[in-house]
């Protein structure tokens, strides 16, 4: 179903609920792995994925449609993303290394990237990025989203988002070269 | 010692998703069940119960919450007075409804008279004075003796 059939269905109260329930079946695969990414742990993404859609729904009645749709809820799920890293620092008094550690650590313990050193590497290098970088990163690598569009979710301008992919970029290489050559 | 070679990340290849472990089996199936359950209630009471609220302006809803915190301070000024029972019976009638045990133990504890009380008793009546002396007047001033000079001024 197209976002707009879906919009249009959401202002009826009638068709509120399926409306709404086939927006969250469209959505959720991209919602729930843009938030794994950020957050690591399957039991974050999943509360922060939820979360996120309660808000939606809370308000998509006020949604100006000058934005897309798939845009605006990406942009919802940053903000918790960011939110609930910023308060997992604030709350265990964390400087800004250490959640990326402790990030580090949960990708050291997953089965699937045993034997993909090379790989294990990458996840780590990118983890061990700035949190709003770290995003900057993920939508343009991982979700192939156009500078447009990550303007559109980080409400940051085409050149800054640019200029922080390519320090993200350089900073992933470095970081894997120097391991590499460590080992 | 190993030779550095430079990592580029273009020459990686690109993954769709970065290989996280997958959600446990279903999850894509339950999570529209359990999203639409966080919104429902929400949704039901907010209409349902407080949604007549949002219909109204920002001043009425102000002027709502005034009245409802007024009423709320009336409310427990009135329940924290004591209660006041009136009444109805005429004093000596309701004297005569209090038992004689309490009328004793009542004077026993406040046996002192004030002057306030006095000026309260009814006028003496002569007749009763006699009755109780059993005196005639010649025994009562021998008995009294002259009056002193302060008591001739009253």
């Amino acid at each position: 179903m197209e976002d707009q059939e879906i919009l249009l269905k959401f202002q009826d109260p009638a068709a509120r609920n399926v409306a709404f329930n086939q927006l969250v079946r469209k959505y959720q695969q991209k919602v729930y792995w843009h938030v794994r990414k950020m957050v690591v742990d399957h039991n974050d993404a999943d509360d922060l994925t939820q979360d996120t859609f309660v808000k939606v729904w809370n308000h998509l009645g006020n949604f100006r449609q000058d934005a897309s749709l798939y845009t605006w809820i990406y942009r919802i799920a940053t903000n918790e993303c960011l939110s609930f890293l910023q308060s997992k620092r604030r709350k265990f008094f964390l400087p800004l290394n250490d959640v990326g550690a402790e990030l580090a650590a949960k990708i050291e313990a997953d089965p699937l990237l045993a034997g993909h050193e090379i790989e294990r590497k990458l996840q780590k290098a990118i983890l061990r990025l700035p949190d709003k970088q770290r995003l900057v990163f993920n939508l343009k690598y991982y979700d192939d989203m156009t500078y447009e569009q990550m303007a559109d979710v980080t409400g940051t301008s085409v050149g800054a988002l640019k200029a922080s992919y390519h320090h993200a970029v350089k900073k992933i290489e470095q970081y894997v070269t120097e391991e590499s050559s460590a080992d | 010692m190993h030779m550095k070679t430079p990592f580029r990340l273009d020459d990686h290849p690109r993954r769709p998703q970065p290989p996280l472990a997958s959600p446990p089996a279903g999850y894509f199936d339950q999570l529209p069940r359990q999203i639409m359950a966080r919104v429902q209630p929400e949704a039901t009471s907010e209409s349902v119960t407080w949604g007549w609220l949002t219909n109204l302006s920002r001043p009425l809803r102000t002027a709502l919450a005034s009245a409802v915190v007024l009423g709320g301070f009336s409310t427990a000024f009135y329940l924290s007075q004591p209660t006041i029972q009136t009444p109805n019976l005429p004093p000596t009638t309701a004297l005569a409804t209090v038992p004689d045990a309490a009328l004793i133990e009542y004077l026993a504890v406040n046996n002192q008279l004030e002057t306030e009380d006095l000026a309260s008793l009814p006028l003496p009546d002569d007749n009763l004075m006699a009755y109780f002396l059993q005196a005639s007047p010649q025994e009562l001033e021998a008995a009294l003796g002259p009056p002193t000079l302060d008591e001739a001024y009253y």
